[in-house]
C-alpha cells in the first residue's frame, strides 16, 4: 500500500512530539506507550492504539471514527501542503484529539480538522517544517 | 526533503568547501520548497540518516558539532541555503553553544550532515495554562511547570483556524494549548512563538 492509494484515507491535522532520549522539556518524554519511541526514527502516535489509549484521546467525541491500530502498524502520511509523504510506525498513544474538537488547519485551500496523528521530529520534518506545529495531512493505512 | 537539484547543490557546496562562503543561486530555502518532495524512501520506524538532534557542543566556522541525546555525535554543516529557525526564522550567528537542535539535510560521504533546515531550541508543548500574568504564560506540561515568555512582536496566537494574531486575550486559565517556542537552555522556560488554542 503506497502513500495515497488506500480506499479509506483519513484527513486531519498532524503535529509532532518528541520521545526517547531528548533535550529540554522533552527530556522526560520516555519511550512512549510502545516503549521504543525515538525522535530520530520515523514513528508516530495514534489515538486508538488500545482501549486505555482511546479512553483518553476520544476521537469519537470529535466525530472521528478511527480504527484500532497497535504498536508497529504502518501509516503513510501525506502533507496537504507540500505533497511530501512519509511512512511511520506506531510507537505511542496520542494526540489528545478531544481536547481540540473542531480545530481546523489550512494550507492554502487545503484544510483539515481535528488532531489525528503526531509524528516524531524526524518524520514530521521530512514533509513539513517543525515550526509550523500543525499541518493538514492525508493518512493512509 | 530537498529536491534533487538542491540535494546536489548542498553536497557540492560542502564538499567544495564553500559551505558559507558565497550566496547560492538557489537562494535561501523556503519551507514550502524544502518539504515539497513526493515521498521519503525509508523503512517506517527506522532511524533517519538525514536527521540529527542533540545539543551543540562547538561551532567551528559553518560546522556545528552536536552531541546527540542518544550519545551519538553529529557534524552539521550550515550553508547559505540552510533555513535557520530560532524562535523565528533567523541567521546562523544566532546559534550558540549549548543550544538544542533538530536538523534535516543530506548525509555526506564523510558522515556529516549538510543541513537544509535547522530548528534551534524548538519545542512543541501540549500543555494546560495554569496562570497568566504580565508577559508570561504558566504552563503544565507532562506534569512539570514550564514558564512561557511572551515576546513582543513575535508571539502570536491561533484560535482554532483563525490567522495568527498578537492578541493573547483569548487565552484562558485551565484551557489546553499547544505551544511552539524556543527553549531557554538549561531552564524550564521557553519563549513563545505560537500558541494554538481552541475556542
Amino acid at each position: 500500500m503506497g502513500c495515497s492509494n488506500s480506499g479509506a484515507p483519513a484527513y486531519g491535522e498532524m503535529s509532532w512530539f518528541c520521545c526517547g532520549a531528548s533535550w529540554g522539556p522533552c527530556g522526560s518524554a520516555g519511550g512512549g506507550a510502545c516503549g521504543n519511541c525515538n525522535s530520530g526514527s520515523h514513528q508516530c502516535a495514534w489515538p486508538n492504539t488500545s482501549t486505555g489509549c482511546f479512553d483518553i484521546t476520544r476521537p469519537d467525541q470529535c466525530g472521528e471514527n478511527l480504527s484500532r491500530r497497535t504498536c508497529g502498524h504502518v501509516f503513510y502520511v501525506t502533507s496537504q501542503c507540500g505533497g511530501g509523504c512519509v511512512s511511520v510506525s506506531i510507537a505511542d498513544c496520542g494526540p489528545d484529539t478531544n481536547r481540540f474538537c473542531g480545530e481546523r488547519t489550512c494550507c492554502g485551500s487545503a484544510c483539515a480538522s481535528n488532531r489525528l496523528i503526531d509524528l516524531t521530529p524526524s518524520a514530521y520534518s521530512a514533509i513539513a517544517s517543525l515550526s509550523t506545529g500543525l499541518s493538514p495531512v492525508r493518512i493512509d493505512s | 526533503m530537498p529536491s534533487p537539484d538542491r540535494r546536489r547543490f548542498l553536497s557540492s557546496a560542502v564538499l567544495g568547501g564553500t559551505a558559507v562562503a558565497g550566496a547560492t543561486a538557489l537562494g535561501s530555502l523556503a519551507p514550502e520548497t524544502a518539504f515539497a518532495a513526493p515521498k521519503i524512501d525509508l523503512d517506517p520506524g527506522a532511524r533517519d540518516p538525514n536527521f540529527a538532534e542533540g545539543r551543540i557542543t562547538a561551532i567551528s566556522g559553518s560546522l556545528l558539532k552536536v552531541s546527540g541525546s542518544d550519545k551519538a555525535l553529529h557534524r552539521v554543516y550550515v550553508t547559505h541555503g540552510t533555513s535557520v529557525w530560532k524562535l523565528r526564522p533567523t541567521t546562523f550567528d544566532e546559534i550558540k553553544v549549548g543550544d538544542g537542535l533538530y536538523a534535516r539535510g543530506v548525509k555526506m560521504p564523510d558522515g556529516a550532515l549538510a543541513a537544509d533546515a535547522v530548528w534551534v531550541n524548538i519545542v512543541n508543548l501540549d500543555a494546560s495554562i495554569t496562570a497568566i500574568d504580565s508577559g508570561r504564560l504558566h504552563l503544565q506540561h507532562n506534569g512539570k511547570k514550564v514558564v512561557g515568555h511572551v515576546v513582543s512582536g513575535t508571539t502570536a496566537a491561533v484560535y482554532n483556524h483563525t490567522p495568527a494574531i498578537s492578541d493573547l486575550s483569548g487565552l484562558q486559565v485551565g484551557k489546553h494549548v499547544k505551544v511552539i517556542g524556543a527553549w531557554r537552555p538549561d531552564t524550564n522556560e521557553v519563549d513563545v512563538a505560537t500558541v494554538y488554542a481552541g475556542i
